[in-house]
């Protein structure tokens, strides 16, 4: 951009970014009284002494962990899945001929304006027949059938000159090992893209886990700490309900900060399809 | 070769230790505090229902080595996951219900019956108060064990009586009728400076439902004549809701604050009253013991009859009961059994919680006459009254008079609209069971 | 001419696309269907009991609650859709420079996107609880009381507004930033050389530039925000007096509340068909653009 900056414009976005900072901070800021210091009067928070007496109850006793646990294994399986079953029928789409080929992907297309609330309904009576839920499974299936992936990959596949294609093809190689040794390494900022919005996506998802992994054991991140705010005696107290805020946030900011450029190009590229 | 038999080995020798024992998995709301309480099996230590449950349960382990107890604790009160569980067939085999819920999963098969079960552990219907087995009891079966009966309380704040001068004996002094209950409120305000009530207002409907449901019982209004159609545009209703409308409009009580802030802030002396239920008594009388706006002046009363046709106060219950599974093997039958039997033996420390006992050998006792405020409480035995047992889908009715209630106190919507409505909605419901 | 190659030999190509057509029918295709017709029964979670044709929607439209709820979504995405598109256009085109203080603010724009909606609330209640949340210690400060923003049936539902609107902000953010920097050079210089002033180059230049994304980013941000559920279920429970009750929470309280499945189904259906509408929008818009 070749014009001046507008002095006014620039205050005004780095108030807006003060404000923007402004719960997080206040949440660390309580997140460091003790629950009982707080019971007695929230405006303790000025009163200077802090103690990390939450963080070490949740390191004690903690489901968080557990709850960050269950999140990891979902999110890496869906992200893997995702990547597995949309390179391959990218491929397929992009590449192959057989019979139906065009309507299939046009269906595919179709999907994607599909929202999750037409058919969470029956995807919960399909998974509560099959009596599975509260298992990984059940948690990791419903996001494989996305078909941004596919229409991702396929048009990255599209891109790629053929000439490589029939190169390998000369050498007798197979269908899978052109896919697999030629094509596939090209395709890693795709991958990383897709991988990258599939795991967020995984990792955020609220009401699909809220209703399928209704045991304690089996929460995610997201529904647990949920359930901490639902909970109608509220016994574990503000400051430790703030630290298990922070718990919550920060690992998926610490990820964010260190992989900045490739999210919000995933979450940019996803959106502007 | 040898590599992969070592590494098969190695894998074995890594793998968990297989369980052979027995699983129980006990379902229960009542709050997570594991924290405090995660490894504590002393019972009589433990304060409040969180905490005496997570030790019974914790006790009952400890005892029974030969039993896994895996402990589900669900946000209050941990209906849509039951549901969502028994849909697929992943029932626990045991769970905490109200009594005001056990006829809509009776009505459906979902719940075991306990006619034949508990007469084996020792337990007969007979040893239950009548509130007790009433809750449990339907078309002359028994679903499942009682646990406890609870209403809700005038819980006070006596050094803030004391300074409005509504002391007298030693024992606060009640309204008699609506007009005194405003005059002593006001009277409170004027020598305090604070609001008569307390209460958890926000993001909270039950309360409202509570004293709505307490209020038109005492002018024996009839709610639910036929426990299928509601029916609440009566002068009994709008004059429950007059009255608290009347309440909130002149500033005599607390506002806007949710559940927890409530409690924090009665025990912060931010009132007089706080109208909540028997499961805080055990809490605010340990808190009367320390320093504090409560120290040394906590008394609780069942509510005050307003209203001379009845002394009545809605009321509910806790219950066991066992959600039916085929897959139930008879070991795990029998491990839920014994720790129902448990948990009755360990009734008086439940009752430590504030809720009245629902064995009447504990409510008869000098032990638990002798536990603090009990003898004030011990009214509710009769003056406890649940909905009418044919009333199904009680919880979602109560959210909803609930809404509907707040809506016309906070004077959000008249109360002839809030009741043409409350009645709509909650007739929508009972019309598509 | 592809399909007159594609022949029997060619079956087994298929195999790639296989596995994700399995999960495809099994998860989008198969509940498709299966709500549609579900909308068309009443039942609850165990089973349904009767097939009852349109009645489920008839009721709907009868139904004071639902309409409010309709209401209070269309409502919703009014206050934050215009907010979110115009804000983070201003923020665009402020911080669309490489300069370290622009990287920063951008870095912290974009952070509460990767947040969960239930991390979120539990920020967002502690700023408007009127009992110590963040906007009563600073009310208190100035000597005023504190509002309870989410106690008010009027305020409620702006307040929510404002938490997604702080939670959502960096997605048009970085739309806008990722068409700003298409816009061609030459077009900046040549105006200079003209002696355009900055709304001018403004008017003029940018703004039509990047008029295909605008409208993309609305459409994505109604699709979107019509989806409103976390925030309301857990700040306001959907009130005070039903006034901050979105269609998706309606959805959830009717089918796993209220046991009313089909009901709940009906209302799912309604929903799709508005979604559907804007998500054709987007297409039309997306599929104009890629043929320029």
């Amino acid at each position: 951009m070749m014009r001046s900056r507008n002095p006014v414009a620039i205050a005004l976005v780095v108030i807006a970014g003060l404000l923007m900072l402004a719960p997080m901070l206040w949440v660390l800021a309580l997140s460091l009284k003790s629950n009982a210091a707080l019971m007695a009067d929230t405006n303790a928070v000025f009163d200077g002494a802090f103690t990390l007496e939450n963080y070490v109850a949740i390191l004690g006793n903690g489901q968080v962990f557990r709850w960050i646990g269950n999140s990891l294994i979902v999110s890496l399986g869906m992200t893997v899945g995702v990547l597995v079953l949309a390179s391959l029928a990218g491929y397929g789409f992009a590449r192959l001929e057989f019979p139906g080929r065009k309507i299939l992907f046009v269906i595919v297309l179709l999907g994607l304006a599909v929202p999750e609330q037409a058919v969470i309904i029956a995807r919960h009576q399909l998974f509560s027949w099959a009596e599975w839920h509260n298992s990984y499974p059940a948690l990791i299936i419903p996001g494989l059938s996305a078909p941004f992936g596919v229409f991702l990959m396929t048009q990255y596949f599209r891109a790629i000159p053929k000439e490589l294609d029939e190169a390998a093809m000369l050498d007798n190689a197979s269908r899978f090992t052109v896919f697999w040794k030629v094509l596939l390494p090209l395709t890693i900022p795709a991958q990383a893209t897709l991988g990258i919005f599939t795991f967020l996506h995984a990792w955020n998802d609220y009401w699909w886990p809220l209703i399928s992994a209704t045991n304690k054991q089996m929460f995610t991140l997201t529904v647990g700490i949920a359930s901490t705010q639902m909970n109608f005696a509220q016994t574990e107290g503000l400051g430790f309900l703030m630290a298990q805020a922070v718990f919550a946030g920060l690992p998926i900011l610490i990820v964010y900060l260190f992989f900045q450029k490739y999210i919000i190009q995933a979450v940019a590229g996803a959106a502007g399809r | 070769m040898r590599i992969v038999l070592t590494l098969a080995l190695l894998l074995a020798a890594c793998g968990p230790a297989k369980d052979d024992r027995t699983t129980l998995t006990i379902q229960r709301f009542f709050g997570a505090c594991e924290a405090q309480y995660g490894a504590v099996t002393d019972v009589a230590k433990a304060e409040g229902e969180c905490g005496i449950m997570t030790a019974i349960i914790n006790r009952f382990e400890a005892e029974n080595p030969d039993i896994r107890v895996v402990e589900n604790i669900v946000f209050w009160p941990g209906y849509d996951q039951l549901t969502a569980q028994l849909a697929s067939n992943d029932a626990p085999d045991l769970v905490t219900m109200h009594g005001s819920v056990i006829s809509d999963y009776q009505a459906r098969g979902l719940i075991a019956p306990m006619d034949a079960e508990l007469p084996k552990i020792g337990v007969t219907p007979a040893a239950f108060t009548g509130a007790a087995r009433a809750a449990v009891t339907i078309e002359g079966h028994v679903w499942g064990m009682p646990i406890d009966t609870w209403a809700p309380l005038w819980h006070i704040n006596m050094n803030l009586f004391r300074e409005a001068g509504l002391v007298r004996g030693g024992k606060p002094v009640l309204p008699r009728n609506p007009q005194e209950l405003i005059a002593q409120a006001q009277q409170f305000r004027q020598r305090t400076g604070k609001p008569y009530f307390v209460q958890g207002a926000a993001n909270e409907y039950a309360g409202y439902t509570r004293n709505f449901y307490t209020f038109v019982m005492q002018q024996q209004g009839d709610l639910f004549a036929d426990p299928r159609k509601a029916n609440f545009r009566t002068p009994e209703a709008t004059e429950a809701l007059r009255l608290f409308k009347d309440i909130y409009d002149r500033d005599l009580t607390t506002k806007n604050q949710d559940y927890s802030a409530a409690v924090a802030g009665f025990m912060r002396g931010d009132g007089g009253v706080f109208l909540v239920g028997t499961w805080m008594v055990g809490a605010f009388d340990a808190a009367a013991q320390k320093d504090g706006a409560l120290a040394g002046g906590y008394a609780v009363v069942p509510y005050p009859q307003l209203y001379p046709q009845r002394d009545a106060t809605f009321a509910d219950g806790h219950n066991w009961v066992m959600p039916t599974n085929t897959e139930r093997t008879p070991e795990e039958h029998a491990a839920a059994l014994r720790f129902l039997k448990f948990f009755a033996a360990h009734e008086f420390d439940w009752s430590r919680t504030g809720h009245l006992p629902a064995l009447r050998a504990v409510i008869d006792s000098p032990e638990w006459r002798a536990l603090p405020h009990r003898d004030a409480l011990a009214r509710l035995a009769t003056a406890g009254t649940p909905l009418p047992k044919g009333v199904r889908r009680q919880f979602p009715i109560e959210t909803v008079v609930g809404q509907e209630a707040a809506a016309a106190i906070s004077g959000a919507k008249p109360i002839p609209q809030a009741l043409a409505d409350m009645e709509r909605r909650v007739n929508d419901i009972l019309e598509n069971l | 001419m592809a399909t007159a190659r594609a022949s029997k030999h060619d079956w087994p190509n298929a195999l790639f696309v296989l596995p994700y057509l399995v999960v495809f029918v099994a998860m989008i295709v198969v509940p498709l269907g299966m709500g549609m017709w579900l909308s068309t029964t009443k039942g609850d979670l165990f089973g349904v009991e009767a097939n009852v044709g349109l009645s489920n929607f008839t009721r709907l439209f009868g139904d004071p609650i639902f309409l409010e709820t309709v209401k209070n979504t269309f409502y919703f995405v009014l206050l934050t859709v215009p907010a979110l598109t115009l804000i983070g256009l201003g923020l665009a085109l402020v911080l669309n420079t490489p300069a370290r203080w622009a990287t920063v603010l951008r870095t912290i724009f974009f952070a509460s996107t990767v947040l969960s909606v239930t991390v979120v609330t539990l920020v967002w209640r502690l700023v408007f609880l009127p009992d110590g949340g963040l906007l009563a210690v600073i009310s208190e400060a100035l000597g005023r009381t504190p509002i309870a923003f989410l106690n008010n049936p009027d305020l409620a539902m702006p307040a929510i507004a404002i938490t997604t609107i702080w939670w959502c902000i960096g997605l048009p953010m970085v739309l806008f930033l990722a068409a700003l920097q298409q816009v061609p050079r030459e077009l900046y210089e040549a105006a200079a050389l003209d002696n355009a002033g900055r709304w001018t180059t403004l008017r003029r230049i940018t703004l039509p530039a990047i008029s295909r994304t605008f409208v993309l980013v609305v459409i994505i941000e109604i699709i979107l925000q019509f989806q409103l559920f976390g925030q309301p279920q857990l700040m306001t429970l959907g009130g005070p007096n039903n006034a901050t009750r979105p269609i998706v929470l309606f959805i959830y309280e009717t089918g796993w509340r209220q046991w009313e499945l089909g009901y709940a189904a009906a209302a799912a259906q309604v929903l799709f068909a508005m979604i559907l509408i804007a998500a054709m929008a987007q297409y039309l818009v997306a599929s104009r653009k890629g043929a320029q």
